[in-house]
């Protein structure tokens, strides 16, 4: 509630300061609208005015499975992310203030932490001889390495790691709001520890998780470090398919509806999840 | 003996070196209105959680019906709760709210409804079914919880200090109806608040805590009229005290030598004191008059102040040794004259005044 008031009165209040918000739309303009614009008009003019750009991306077989597997990437890591995250954001809600500061320390820390140098200790980690194969088979657990790399697996898991402070920041706001007392009076209404999770506690942080959630599938759309270090060939993802487009084949047309149909998507789901999140007037706040 | 109800058996609870409490054992029947009554850390809340399962004792037990509920999770313990802060589920309507202790119960709908309209009718909140606890005052969320903690009929409901959190005149309305609730439901409650008026006001006794111990435990008029240490008498009500000296005692009525000489016979006492043992007499405001009555002592003092109230006056007046005293007769028509401070003197019956080991 707090959330959608904020947002009431700055769009409320934005008429009456417009004037000396002249700078900044001139920097939104020039920065940002001005390169969308440009995006759009490069995907129906090159190399000739007309649609064939998004034709060649719909109609092939390989475009449309970039695609379809680009939203399979997205939705597997932000579900992960949100199993890993809740556990996580919940002990920092209710842990004494001190100590939860030093392990906000920590999940901040990781995200100073160069992108490039993260994935490539992930790639240490999973591949056929490392670490974690390597210290499974000497505890004879496996026999076979198993494959954590180059594939769904690895992409996943070096994507959570890198997401999960995205989803873990808006879900401790959201569960802090929370009432620690809100579930023991649940207790003593007759709920089991699972009842008063599935009834109160989880419908209470549905905006954080709804603002964490969208954050990281919308980042995830995207990405294209880890996925390039980790994924597969098999399971190329959008904006690995973009760079290839533009770097090796030099089709700035092709690329740039594909950058701009991310972008349509991105906006859609923003929107709906605005659309969601308001109408149900959910606590918490963003 | 009958068996009772609930009963607190030896209840201690320590949280490392401290005791919070202290071999607390309270028997209370069924449908009795019980108050824990203490100043803040005096134990009271921490009992109430052993009986909700919050904390569990660090030795003794708690029987319900002879059944002991400390194995018994909370959530199964069957009791109803109404807290201090407003403790309502944001997200759903009233109705849901009261609805829910019965929907992880697994009741019929149609059982559901009525019993929600029932309760509701109770608390007088029909015509707000369908808001959110956002959209009520602290009032009608404390009278939602009310109905909520009973939908279910609990054998036990547990109240934790819940009007504190309100304002003066919305306390004493919630005070009524809390009364009113009681009588007709019958319920068996335990009442935890650091306010003596609000407890002299709803139950049918009161323990009164003091350091983790029960100080005395009795009906309000007990702990009132008889009460059993200083600190009962300094707690409940107003009370004046006056340092004096303990000559002797015959037939629970002693004679006292006060601090600036004066002797006063036949003051009450159940205490036996040694001859020039430092007593501290106690005496209700309402129990001074500032005319002589039949029985009365008088006491030399000089009027600071005095007031008119409507029903009655209140003067402070302040006695030789310099003690302040608080003086609150009936504003009786015979005593108006007599308001207007000429002798410098006020007066009690010592029979009205207790004395206390100093």
């Amino acid at each position: 509630m707090q959330g959608s008031s904020f947002r009431r009165s700055s769009v409320a209040g934005l008429p009456a300061g417009s004037g000396s918000a002249l700078p900044a739309l001139l920097l939104v303009g020039l920065f940002f609208i001005v390169p969308v614009v440009a995006l759009l008009l490069r995907s129906v003019t090159d190399p000739e005015p007309g649609l064939q750009n998004y034709a060649a991306l719909f109609g092939s077989g390989t475009y449309v499975r970039v695609f379809l597997n680009t939203f399979l990437v997205a939705s597997v890591v932000t579900a992960v992310t949100i199993l890993v995250a809740f556990p996580v954001a919940w002990m920092l809600a209710i842990m004494p203030p001190a100590l939860g500061s030093i392990v906000f320390g920590i999940i901040i820390l990781s995200m100073w932490t160069n992108l490039l140098t993260r994935t490539y200790a992930w790639m240490v980690l999973l591949q056929r001889t490392g670490v974690i194969n390597r210290a499974l088979m000497g505890l004879g657990i496996i026999h076979e390495p198993l494959p954590l790399i180059n594939n769904l697996a690895g992409v996943t898991i070096g994507m959570v790691y890198i997401m999960l402070p995205f989803m873990i920041l808006p879900l401790v706001g959201t569960l802090r709001a929370i009432d620690p007392m809100t579930l023991r009076a649940a207790a003593l209404c007759g709920a089991s520890p699972f009842e008063a999770f599935r009834r109160i506690l989880l419908p209470l942080s549905l905006p954080g998780i709804a603002a964490g959630g969208l954050m990281v599938f919308v980042m995830s759309l995207g990405y294209f470090v880890t996925p390039a270090l980790l994924g597969g060939t098999s399971n190329m993802m959008l904006a690995e398919m973009i760079a290839q487009t533009v770097q090796s084949l030099l089709n700035w047309g092709l690329g740039s509806a594909a950058a701009f149909v991310l972008l349509v998507v991105t906006m859609a789901l923003y929107a709906i999840q605005l659309r969601l999140v308001g109408a149900k007037r959910a606590g918490g706040g963003i | 003996m009958t068996r009772p109800f609930l009963s607190i058996r030896a209840v201690r609870k320590t949280f490392g070196a401290f005791v919070a409490v202290h071999d607390v054992t309270i028997d209370v029947p069924k449908g009795e209105f019980l108050t824990f009554l203490g100043p803040s850390g005096s134990g009271k809340s921490t009992t109430l959680y052993a009986i909700a399962g919050f904390q569990d004792p660090s030795s003794g037990d708690v029987l319900l019906e002879d059944r002991s509920l400390l194995s018994v999770p909370s959530h199964k313990r069957n009791i109803g709760m109404v807290f201090q802060r407003y403790t309502l589920f944001p997200h759903l309507s009233v109705a849901e709210n009261v609805a829910f202790p019965l929907r992880v119960r697994r009741r019929p709908d149609g059982e559901v409804k009525r019993k929600v309209a029932d309760m509701l009718a109770l608390v007088r909140l029909e015509n707000f079914a369908d808001r959110h606890p956002g959209a009520l005052s602290g009032g009608q969320q404390q009278r939602v919880a009310l109905a909520r903690a009973l939908a279910y009929d609990p054998p036990i409901l547990l109240m934790d200090e819940p009007l504190s959190a309100l304002d003066k005149k919305l306390r004493q309305e919630i005070q009524a109806e809390i009364r009113r609730i009681h009588r007709e439901t019958g319920v068996t409650i335990l009442y935890v608040t650091h306010d003596q008026e609000e407890a002299l006001h709803l139950s049918d006794r009161i323990a009164l805590f003091r350091e983790g111990r029960i100080e005395q435990i009795g009906t309000g008029e007990d702990l009132y009229l008889r009460p059993a240490s200083e600190f009962v008498a300094g707690f409940i009500g107003n009370s004046n005290f006056l340092s004096a000296e303990h000559l002797q005692t015959a037939d629970g009525a002693s004679t006292i030598r006060l601090a600036d000489g004066s002797i006063v016979t036949g003051v009450k006492t159940t205490t036996s004191f040694g001859q020039g043992q430092k007593v501290r007499m106690m005496v209700r405001p309402e129990a001074f008059r500032l005319t002589p009555g039949p029985t009365s002592a008088a006491l030399a003092v000089e009027i600071v102040d005095t007031a008119f109230f409507g029903d009655r006056r209140r003067v402070v007046a302040r006695t030789a040794g310099g003690d302040e005293i608080d003086v609150r007769p009936t504003s009786d028509a015979k005593e108006a004259d007599s308001t207007a401070p000429s002798g410098q003197r006020i007066f009690f019956d010592p029979a009205s005044a207790f004395l206390f080991p100093a």
